[in-house]
């Protein structure tokens, strides 16, 4: 499903170059449940927008789904990120303005799908997650764990192959968090590839896999040597 | 991403700020409707003139003595005043064929009074043809007889203001007037009509040319007042004019002739030159929405950064974003040109219910023109926002 070689990616900071991702060799199974956990700064996020496509490393290989992703132009990149990559942020990132329908329905509007479809895809998902109740409510009426299981909602209403959550219980309460985490876990065992970025050890421990970095580079990775993928690495 | 869908996501983006859409709004429909009532106006004005050329009478030309046209030559050092355009003259025009009717006219000023009440009047002295040729309409009895120009009858006929000055609403028909030192009978009474040329043909007093010659003692015609037969002999008739003058004159050409057509040519040029440069002061007020429309969507693209970050990380590409936001330019001056056609045209329509005499009328171009160019605005100033949107770094935009 992925395969990183090589990865580096620094950014100018003033006078200083600060080196966010050294080396990094990764390769993810389709339907992993993976964390990747590490202090603030040690390059977590930056992996993570590299594996969404929303950035490119200065060198090194990126595989998704079999695709060379640095071959790609900036249209074939949003093209991938629309069909195959689900998010979802600390921040939730809703429409103020938009209901719980519009903003899961959003993904679809952008991708030009039809209105009867959509309507129908909207209602099975917001049902799926137990906010049908709450399509017509805009997301300042919403409690926390109801607005990010909307954007969960948003992020998978596409059916992409792989999600990638950046913090997704940091602004959450326990409670609100832990039902966050059950309803990505849950999209997980129907085959979803779950990536969680997270400094909380709670969450990660929940993970099947984890992945340890610090200064950009991966420290530790229980998971590694097993599984198919690694095998296939030519 | 639909089209249909991108305005919807797009109107639902202006709704909710609504009072910034409602101020660009308002700039467009300012600008749309300046150049809307301005250019009114302006054809309004010209409208005006033409008309009034138009009510002197028609396929006219206007002969007067002297030369006034400049030719380029040093003016004559001898010479001094031209000769005089007699009566003789003006019958010997009617040899030409292209000349369907004419009228001497003298042009004087005598105070006019029937008993008790007096009035300084201008006089016209002329013949019968003077009311074709000039458009006149008589409300009551005749107008001068035809007959013999160089002999002169006393009576007049009085214009319609003259009448109710003089007479009040007590009948004027066959009364007597003192016209100066002389006394004329009326015999007719003009139709009430609007200003004409600066001379209000309701207050003047019309009588036989030859009579108005001897009450103010000169030999002269003030002008010659001619009728083509169509609007095709017009320039025949004006070369025949200045032929037959210039062989009773001596050979030399001492008259100036005036076509009527040549004057409305002339004013109407004039007119629309003045239009155009007034809507393209409007126009101006146009482009200052753009600017507007500018300002407030860069504002807008900075408040909405985590949502483009957004859009982008859920698979739109630069350009779809660019068309998210030229959308919205393109609702607001869209908008803004529908709402101001609409207030340009009741301002219009206001303005002709203030001043109903004015031909005030919205000519299409303007109309049109003033819509395309609000939308041409609106996208081009659109543009730069619409850009710096579609090409934010999304990691930025969404930290």
């Amino acid at each position: 499903m992925i395969r990183l070689e090589e990865i580096e990616r620094s950014f100018r900071v003033g006078d200083e170059w600060v080196h966010a991702l050294r080396h990094i060799d990764l390769a993810v199974d389709e339907g992993e449940y993976l964390a990747i956990m590490g202090p603030s700064g040690s390059g977590k996020s930056t992996l993570l927008h590299i594996l969404g496509l929303l950035d490119r490393p200065d060198s090194g290989r990126y595989w998704l789904g079999g695709i060379d992703t640095l071959s790609l132009s900036e249209e074939q990149r949003a093209d991938a990120r629309r069909r195959l990559i689900g998010f979802v942020f600390q921040t939730f990132h809703l429409i103020p303005r938009l209901s719980a329908y519009e903003n899961v329905e959003l993904p679809m509007l952008l991708a030009g799908v039809r209105p009867a479809e959509r309507r129908e895809r909207v209602q099975r998902i917001l049902r799926d997650l137990g906010l049908s109740d709450r399509a017509r409510h805009r997301p300042d009426q919403l409690s926390g764990g109801q607005r990010q299981r909307v954007a969960i909602a948003r992020a998978t209403v596409m059916a992409p192959r792989l999600l990638l959550a950046d913090e997704p219980t940091g602004n959450l309460d326990k409670a609100a968090g832990d039902e966050v985490m059950h309803t990505l876990e849950r999209l997980n065992r129907g085959g979803l590839t779950l990536l969680v970025v997270t400094h909380d050890p709670d969450i990660g421990d929940r993970a099947r896999r984890r992945i340890r970095m610090r200064d950009g580079a991966i420290v530790a990775d229980d998971g590694s040597g097993s599984g198919p993928c690694t095998s296939a690495t030519p | 991403m639909h089209i249909g869908d991108t305005l919807r996501f797009s109107g639902h983006a202006l709704r909710s700020g609504r009072t910034r859409t409602w101020l660009m709004l308002l700039a467009m429909a300012i600008g749309v409707g300046s150049v809307v009532v301005l250019t009114a106006l302006g054809e309004g004005a010209r409208r005006y003139v033409t008309d009034q050329f138009a009510a002197i009478g028609s396929h006219l030309l206007i002969v007067l003595p002297g030369r006034v046209e400049t030719t380029g030559t040093a003016p004559p050092l001898v010479g001094g005043t031209p000769r005089d355009l007699t009566l003789a003259d003006a019958q010997a025009l009617r040899r030409s064929s292209h000349i369907r009717l004419l009228a001497p006219l003298v042009v004087g000023s005598a105070p006019v009074s029937h008993r008790q009440l007096e009035r300084e009047t201008l006089i016209l002295g002329s013949t019968a043809e003077l009311e074709p040729v000039r458009n006149l309409h008589l409300a009551r009895g005749r107008f001068l007889p035809a007959g013999d120009p160089e002999r002169g009858a006393a009576v007049t006929v009085i214009g319609a203001r003259l009448k109710k000055a003089l007479f009040g609403n007590r009948r004027a028909l066959g009364r007597w007037l003192r016209i100066g030192d002389r006394r004329f009978r009326v015999i007719g009474v003009l139709q009430p009509m609007g200003e004409s040329l600066g001379a209000n043909i309701s207050e003047v007093a019309i009588i036989p040319v030859a009579s108005a010659q001897s009450l103010f003692n000169t030999h002269g015609l003030f002008r010659i007042l001619v009728q083509a037969r169509d609007s095709d002999s017009i320039p025949q008739a004006r070369r025949d004019i200045v032929d037959i003058i210039r062989q009773r004159h001596d050979g030399e050409e001492d008259i100036t002739v005036i076509t009527q057509d040549a004057l409305l040519d002339t004013f109407d040029r004039i007119f629309r030159a003045l239009t155009y440069t007034v809507s393209g002061i409007a126009a101006i007020s146009l482009s200052v929405a753009g600017i507007l429309i500018m300002n407030v969507m860069l504002v807008s693209v900075s408040r909405r950064t985590a949502e483009i970050g957004l859009l982008k990380a859920l698979g739109s590409p630069q350009r779809e974003i660019l068309g998210l936001f030229l959308a919205e330019a393109g609702i607001l001056s869209a908008g803004g040109a529908v709402l101001g056609g609409l207030v340009g045209l009741a301002g219009v329509g206001l303005l002709d219910w203030l001043f109903p005499d004015f031909p005030l009328a919205v000519p299409a171009w303007s109309l049109t023109g003033a819509v395309i160019l609000a939308l041409a605005m609106g996208i081009l100033f659109g543009l730069i926002p619409a850009r710096r949107a579609a090409r934010l770094d999304p990691v930025q935009a969404l930290r």
